[in-house]
């Protein structure tokens, strides 16, 4: 067990989980018992009402990385770290509004169910391969932080903390389905919530803070000694390209993430799911803001009391251990296990979206409801049970930063959702080629496979935002500039979209039996969006 | 009426995109132009207060303004399909065959 963190009682941080558990276990049963058909299982029935699904947004957004990783970082990098986070808490709504209350109105159970009615089977395979391959990246990176966070807690060897965490986890979330993840991860949502914002009040106490009432926004009196210790801790240090790197590879990824989609898929309206955004932005505010002042307390933590934090991904905790009683710092680590479970909750729920509905769709598309179902459950299971073996022995490329993961997404999904909702003339072979081009060129520049060929250096390179500048532009452009050219060439007539497909999108943005075709058409806009892609990537290839 | 509906519909999405991005994104304005890194709202500098409550109660005040819009937007095309018939094609060049 790392010295610098330890519960004086086992005990007690054992009886937490087990409750937590056995809440988790009881719900999930519950939600099985509501499960009838393929709807119930992969989208909740649609039935999901605007709190719920807020706090389940913003659980299933709110990793393990929020208690863990990204105090680490805030450590390491201080505020630009902070502001990297905040724009996180665009992304569902920019996606809402982007497209998923287009696909919650054509009743889609994943980003790819609609990939498939507009671009056709091939595409569909392109899509769903690099979703699962990220969706896989993301659980792993998941369960094996459930592995350490138990291993922590409780002094056993890694390999038994990943089998019985990543069992119990794997059980309980299969058991519920759509239903069980959703209820779940919002009744998770509260638990980390407060588990990461009303401790932080007591620290705040014992650091001599007035703010302690409230601690998100309430500490600002310990600003003039956190600048005495550490001056540079508000610089923003970086120039503004790296500012805007932010953009494209992690605003523009995530909205392509299909855990997220799913869960405004899960509303009960469409302009339930809009409701839903509003609440989700009040939550994952409220839990981010405790997320800055953890680090920030970290941070100060380390200038005035010259303690060093030599493991700054437990922050958090040593923070607990040091000034709160072991209950307290026990249900501290519930809450960044309930983080970490809502998240494999959502990543298991869309491997199982994108393997039993979205790819059993091209094999066996006439499949009856209810063996879906069954076919949902088995994938799910199945998921699971892959994260778990792979988590001990983890590949090293899988584990790479789920940040750098999302630069991936937003380079070979991102645009395939955004322009074939929003442009007719988006062709199926343009997206194979420019998804799968692009998808490559960014791992060959990645400092993760290939380290003699890396665009940027450092934590840029490595967080992807270097390498997504340069390959999230160029896959808009050339997907825009090769539909248009193969739209207009007789021999590659059979990728041109169809009649049928270009109805799909009138149809998805509520126009019902109307269809015009000049709407959503033209290439004046999309030529001026490529330039300026164009721009963007002769400006991300620029030395960083 | 239908060409006023989807031009609306367009207005509303690149409005709240931008509102959107400028809401998560602000700490880009402090680097863009550094003169706003001044004085001090709580006791926190500016520059880092003002990104933290824009990318809480700002996107959540967006939010809030595009669900209103957006949900009345959906009324009004609501309002609009009902006029249709079953199965129409009011596309200029179908209307020309």
């Amino acid at each position: 067990m790392p010295a610098e963190y330890a519960l004086s009682n086992v005990w007690i941080g054992l009886g937490v989980v087990i409750i937590l558990f056995a809440i988790f276990y009881g719900v999930g049963y519950l939600a099985s018992r509501k499960t009838a058909s393929d709807e119930d299982f992969y989208a909740a029935g649609f039935s999901i009402g605007p709190v719920t699904n807020g706090l389940g947004m913003a659980a299933t957004w709110a990793s393990l990385a929020t208690f863990l990783g990204v105090i680490a970082l805030i450590l390491r990098l201080q505020v630009p770290f902070v502001y990297l986070w905040i724009q996180w808490a665009i992304s569902i709504p920019l996606l809402t509004l982007l497209y998923g209350t287009s696909l919650r109105r054509m009743k889609a159970f994943t980003p790819a169910t609609f990939i498939r009615q507009r671009y056709g089977k091939p595409s569909t395979i392109v899509i769903v391969c690099w979703m699962i391959l990220i969706m896989i990246m993301y659980a792993l990176g998941q369960m094996v932080g459930l592995g350490q966070a138990f291993e922590l807690l409780f002094g056993v060897p890694y390999n038994i903390a990943i089998i019985v965490a990543g069992l119990a986890t794997v059980g309980f979330i299969t058991i519920g389905g759509m239903y069980g993840a959703t209820y779940n991860a919002a009744f998770q949502m509260v638990v980390m919530t407060i588990a990461m914002i009303v401790p932080m009040g007591a620290i705040m106490k014992a650091m001599g803070s007035s703010g302690w009432w409230f601690p998100p926004l309430a500490y600002g009196d310990m600003v003039p000694d956190m600048i005495k210790n550490i001056p540079t801790f508000f610089d923003m240090k970086y120039d503004f390209r790296w500012y805007f790197a932010l953009i494209p590879a992690f605003t523009l990824g995530p909205v392509a993430l299909p855990h997220l989609a799913m869960k405004v898929f899960t509303s009960s309206s469409v302009k339930s799911a809009r409701w839903a955004v509003v609440w989700f932005a009040l939550f994952l505010g409220l839990l981010f803001s405790g997320t800055y002042v953890v680090g920030f307390a970290g941070n100060y933590f380390t200038a005035t009391t010259g303690r060093i934090i030599e493991k700054a991904d437990q922050t958090i905790l040593i923070l607990n251990v040091f000034y709160n009683p072991t209950l307290v710092a026990a249900f501290v680590m519930g809450g960044a296990i309930a983080a970490g479970l809502s998240t494999i909750g959502g990543n298991l729920m869309a491997i199982a979206g994108l393997v039993g509905s979205d790819l059993l769709g091209i094999i066996a598309p006439n499949m009856e409801s209810a063996k879906k179902m069954k076919w949902g459950y088995a994938a799910l299971g199945l998921g699971g049970l892959a994260a778990v073996l792979m988590a001990f022995n983890p590949p090293r490329f899988l584990v790479t930063s789920i940040l750098w993961a999302f630069g991936l997404l937003a380079t070979t999904a991102t645009p395939a959702i955004l322009l074939g909702v929003w442009w007719k003339e988006a062709n199926k072979l343009a997206l194979i080629i420019s998804s799968m081009v692009c998808g490559i060129i960014f791992i060959v520049i990645s400092p993760h496979v290939l380290p003699s060929i890396c665009v940027g250096s450092g934590l840029v390179a490595a967080l992807g935002m270097s390498g997504g500048m340069v390959t999230i532009p160029l896959s808009f452009a050339m997907f825009i500039i090769l539909s248009i050219a193969f739209n207009r060439m007789p021999a590659l007539k059979a990728y041109a979209p169809t009649l049928a497909d270009k109805k799909v999108i009138d149809r998805i943005h509520g126009w019902g039996p109307d269809y015009d075709e000049s709407r959503y058409n033209g290439i004046k806009w999309p030529l001026i969006i490529s330039a300026v892609c164009v721009v963007i990537f002769i400006w991300g290839l620029q030395p960083w | 009426m239908k060409e006023k509906i989807y031009k609306k519909e367009i207005r509303i999405t690149i409005i709240f995109s931008v509102l959107l991005l400028l809401a998560g994104h602000s700490a880009s304005i402090f680097v863009l132009f550094p003169g706003l890194q001044q004085g001090t709202l709580w006791g926190f500098p500016i520059q880092y207060i003002i990104p933290i409550l824009l990318g809480w109660f700002g996107i959540a005040a967006v939010c809030l303004a595009m669900t209103l819009v957006c949900n009345k937007f959906d009324d009004e095309m609501a309002e609009y399909v009902k006029t249709l018939a079953p199965e129409t094609d009011t596309s200029t060049e179908n209307t020309q065959k």
